[in-house]
């Protein structure tokens, strides 16, 4: 049979990418100096305890050397990133009171509107501060709090709570990046759900970044009373201009015994973004944490959630999809410790690399001497759409005592033209075969996300296939 | 004499340091690398020595440091060129005995098979139980078109000998690379092989199994690079570990661009038998060309119950059936060793061990 390419057309960005005119009410200068970070610091009217965090973060920054591994980081530079810009408005509980055009760039983006219809509560993040935050009063009634860091920060009774927390479980000496965001972080959103209060429908935080190099720092700090529920959903997106621009987050998740998180991600950064995210979940006994991440924006991304399994019988599961086309470098995966016995983890990842795009797949399994009586299981599969892009899978495992059951599997390839055959064998026309095959190859990811996102996904990969081209 | 390397077994794609998996250190203390003596080596007919400087352009598994060591301090050694179309039927022996008079064997080996031939040359590496003793070894392959060579290399030394193997392959049209290695003993043993598919159609077998008892630290670093069309190649690692024994595998399927239809099968099978072993592992595919079929699996854990209980059932005592299971994990490799006496020292050497362990019981 004639060998012939799939067509995959480029994800549709057109919404993605409508820019608004950049109206700050206050931005720092650009560049990274411990004047900047002070007066960010003055700005946000921090507490004293925070403006220290911060420019001891600053120093411990200035200390760590680059990544020496994963995509190259030379088109970044600090000095011309503008790490806090402010935008126009206070943060409102109405969106008829959010500005009109900052309000329009989040219905293009239908945030409202499921709002309405799916969710529980929604925080929109706008360049560096939150714009909107509200959550609906039937889970507020159930004690659950869902408000943007600031006002946490400051609440006499989560204040306190959010300090024992924040950057405890990612310190800021981890890596070079999230030293950065300790000492220039702004925005994002706290979670609290108290002990066995289940919330039935997700949370969701949208971040928008529009000014062009900017950097977006926002912090997410979630904690989960024993025996709690939570949906939460992360969405994010930028238009495109051409300097860098640079989001370098933070998400701490704090699951206690017995809880269940579950944290869906889709990120669709603009073409010119660095997506250098940091996100961790510390389990307890008995507790879960579910990942489910869709990587399809950015130029460059450094992104691989990690889970701590500290207490017995607890588990994670990581769900993940990539898809890299021209001029991106995504170097993704998970992170998995199990710190404690019977513990259970399951990874289980798609990427797609297309028109010259870069996927990495990274990952590490540790399991730590105490750790007896765990299983871990990874699987990780790739497909190549043309020999001009690159898909590697770097993954590794450390296993420290031998009552374990650890498995791994990975598989890369095109699309074989045997399972085309076979369909094409059954009267299904060639490029409804190519179609199916690929749609097959992102349904196990597609179907753990939820609804309004599975369909957003299907029309982010917009995976029209064109038999007989190439 | 001193032997340190700062970065040997190289992953070729980095990852996270924290791992400590992206290389290796390597450290002993030798006695002087004496002349070995040119104990005659018996060439069947169709193999001959060479005087011709070792093919250096060769990439190897564990690098340059580890290679430029071997080419310095050479003690012994063997150049060998096998005719066109010659097939001996014969292997080539290259038994290493370690002992007090030469207790550190530095050896530099090359095979240069020509078109069509095929060969199979088996090295071994033994010593004294209770010798200090240093091997650092370095073989380059060549496979010319539809040439075949066959490597085994055996690895029995006593727990206080340190020992590295470091083996560069590169195959035409049709060549045929096919390595068997049995690491089983050292204190302290690394291995790197490194293979270019640089031929249409040529093709990798790469059998591989240890044994990781005491203090024993094991290090890989396996690299199939498939540059030419059609190239397939076959990676099967299979061991156990026991007592404090540590290993650490990297083991890498690199696709460059342009090696269409090529297919790339790494397998990993570890059984662990301690609660103090540590095993680590990095399976990487590298692929920047579409039409390939890569794939990898790993599978690390005690032996299976229900296996454990079968044999228990027919009458064994648990230890014996453990025993026999490490047996049965080994054979399928140490049967395709062409030579009675090797594979019976291997099995030997092996169960010797274990009827030395407590943390089988």
């Amino acid at each position: 049979m004639e060998r012939k390419k799939t067509m995959v057309r480029d994800i549709d960005r057109t919404v993605y990418d409508i820019k608004d005119k950049v109206n700050p009410s206050y931005q720092v200068r650009e560049g990274l100096t411990a004047e900047i970070v002070g007066e960010i610091s003055k700005a946000k009217n921090d507490p004293a305890w925070m403006r220290d965090f911060r420019l001891k973060s600053l120093e411990i920054y200035n200390e760590l050397p680059m990544p020496g591994w994963g995509p190259s980081l030379d088109g970044l530079h600090m000095d011309d990133i503008v790490t806090y810009i402010r935008p126009n408005t206070p943060m409102r509980g109405n969106w008829a009171q959010v500005p009109d055009d900052i309000k329009n760039t989040f219905e293009r983006l239908g945030i409202p509107e499921a709002e309405r219809k799916s969710l529980a509560g929604v925080g929109a993040q706008y360049d560096s501060e939150v714009v909107y935050h509200n959550v609906r009063e039937e889970v507020r009634r159930q004690g659950v709090v869902y408000t943007d860091m600031e006002s946490a920060i400051r609440d006499p009774k989560y204040g306190p709570m959010v300090k024992g927390h924040f950057m405890k479980l990612v310190p800021p000496t981890d890596h070079k990046f999230v030293a950065l965001h300790g000492a220039v972080w702004s925005g994002g959103s706290f979670v609290y759900v108290p002990p066995h209060v289940k919330v039935s429908i997700p949370l969701q935080s949208y971040f928008r970044l529009n000014a062009p190099g900017a950097g977006q720092f926002e912090h997410t700090l979630i904690i989960l009373g024993e025996g709690a529920d939570l949906h939460f959903i992360e969405g994010c997106s930028a238009p495109k201009y051409n300097v860098a621009n640079l989001h370098a987050g933070c998400v701490e998740l704090y699951v206690a015994k017995g809880a269940h998180l579950r944290y869906s991600t889709i990120e669709n950064w603009s073409k010119n973004m660095y997506n250098l995210n940091t996100k961790r979940a510390l389990v307890e006994e008995g507790g879960t944490v579910e990942w489910v991440s869709g990587s399809f924006g950015s130029h460059v991304s450094y992104l691989y959630p990690m889970s701590i399994l500290k207490g017995e019988n607890s588990r994670m599961e990581f769900t993940g999809i990539t898809f890299a086309g021209k001029g991106q470098n995504l170097d993704t995966g998970a992170k998995v410790v199990h710190a404690a016995p019977h513990t259970y983890s399951n990874i289980s990842t798609k990427s797609i690399s297309k028109d010259g795009g870069v996927c990495t797949y990274r990952s590490s399994v540790e399991i730590l001497p105490q750790s007896y009586g765990c299983k871990s299981s990874v699987s990780c599969e790739s497909l190549m759409l043309d020999d001009r892009s690159r898909s590697d899978t770097v993954p590794a495992m450390d296993i420290r005592n031998d009552d374990v059951d650890v498995g791994h599997e990975a598989k890369i390839g095109r699309i074989s033209d045997d399972a085309i055959f076979y369909l094409m064998s059954r009267g299904i026309s060639e490029e409804d075969a190519r179609a199916m095959i690929v749609t097959g190859f992102a349904e196990p990811i597609a179907k753990e996300l939820p609804v309004e996102y599975a369909v957003e996904m299907n029309n982010l990969i917009k995976l029209e296939m064109e038999g007989a081209i190439g | 004499m001193k032997v340190a390397f700062q970065h040997a077994n190289v992953l070729p794609g980095r990852t996270w340091n924290r791992l400590g998996i992206n290389d290796t250190e390597f450290r002993a203390e030798a006695a002087k690398a004496v002349p070995y003596g040119d104990k005659a080596v018996s060439l069947p007919a169709g193999v001959t020595l060479s005087a011709e400087p070792f093919p250096a352009e060769i990439e190897t598994g564990m690098g340059k440091e580890a290679a430029d060591f071997v080419e310095k301090n050479r003690n012994c050694g063997v150049s060998l060129r096998v005719a066109a179309g010659a097939k001996p039927e014969r292997p080539v022996f290259l038994p290493y005995e370690l002992d007090g008079a030469r207790s550190a064997v530095v050896d530099e080996n090359a095979v240069v098979a020509g078109e069509g031939s095929e060969v199979t040359v088996v090295m071994s590496y033994r010593s004294r139980a209770d010798l200090a003793g240093f091997h650092g070894g370095l073989t380059r392959l060549y496979a010319a078109k539809g040439a075949v060579i066959h490597l085994i290399q055996v690895q029995l030394l006593g727990d206080r000998c340190a020992h590295f193997d470091n083996v560069g392959a590169f195959a035409e049209e049709n060549g045929k690379i096919d390595v068997i290695q049995a690491e089983l003993g050292g204190r302290r043993a690394l291995s790197g092989v490194k293979t270019r598919l640089d031929g249409r159609k040529s093709r990798l077998n790469m059998d591989a199994i240890y044994f990781g008892d005491r203090k024993r630290s094991i290090d890989f670093n396996y690299v199939a690079e498939h540059t030419g069309k059609k190239t397939a190649s076959e990676i099967h690692v299979s061991g156990a570990l026991l007592d404090e024994s540590e290993k650490t595998f990297r083991g890498t399927i690199d696709f460059v661009r342009g090696a269409k239809q090529a297919v790339g099968h790494e397998s990993e099978y570890n059984l662990l038998f301690s609660p103090r072993v540590r095993n680590r592992t990095a399976p990487l595919i590298l692929c920047s060309e579409e039409d390939v079929d890569g794939q990898h699996a790993a599978s690390t854990g005690k032996i299976d119950a229900d296996r454990l209980f079968y044999l228990m059932s027919r009458g064994l005592s648990e230890l014996e059936a453990k025993k026999l299971i490490i047996e049965a994990q080994f054979r399928p490799v140490t049967d395709r060793i062409p030579d009675e006496e090797l594979r019976a020292a291997i099995l030997e050497y092996v169960k010797v061990r274990l009827n030395g362990l407590e943390s089988l019981g």
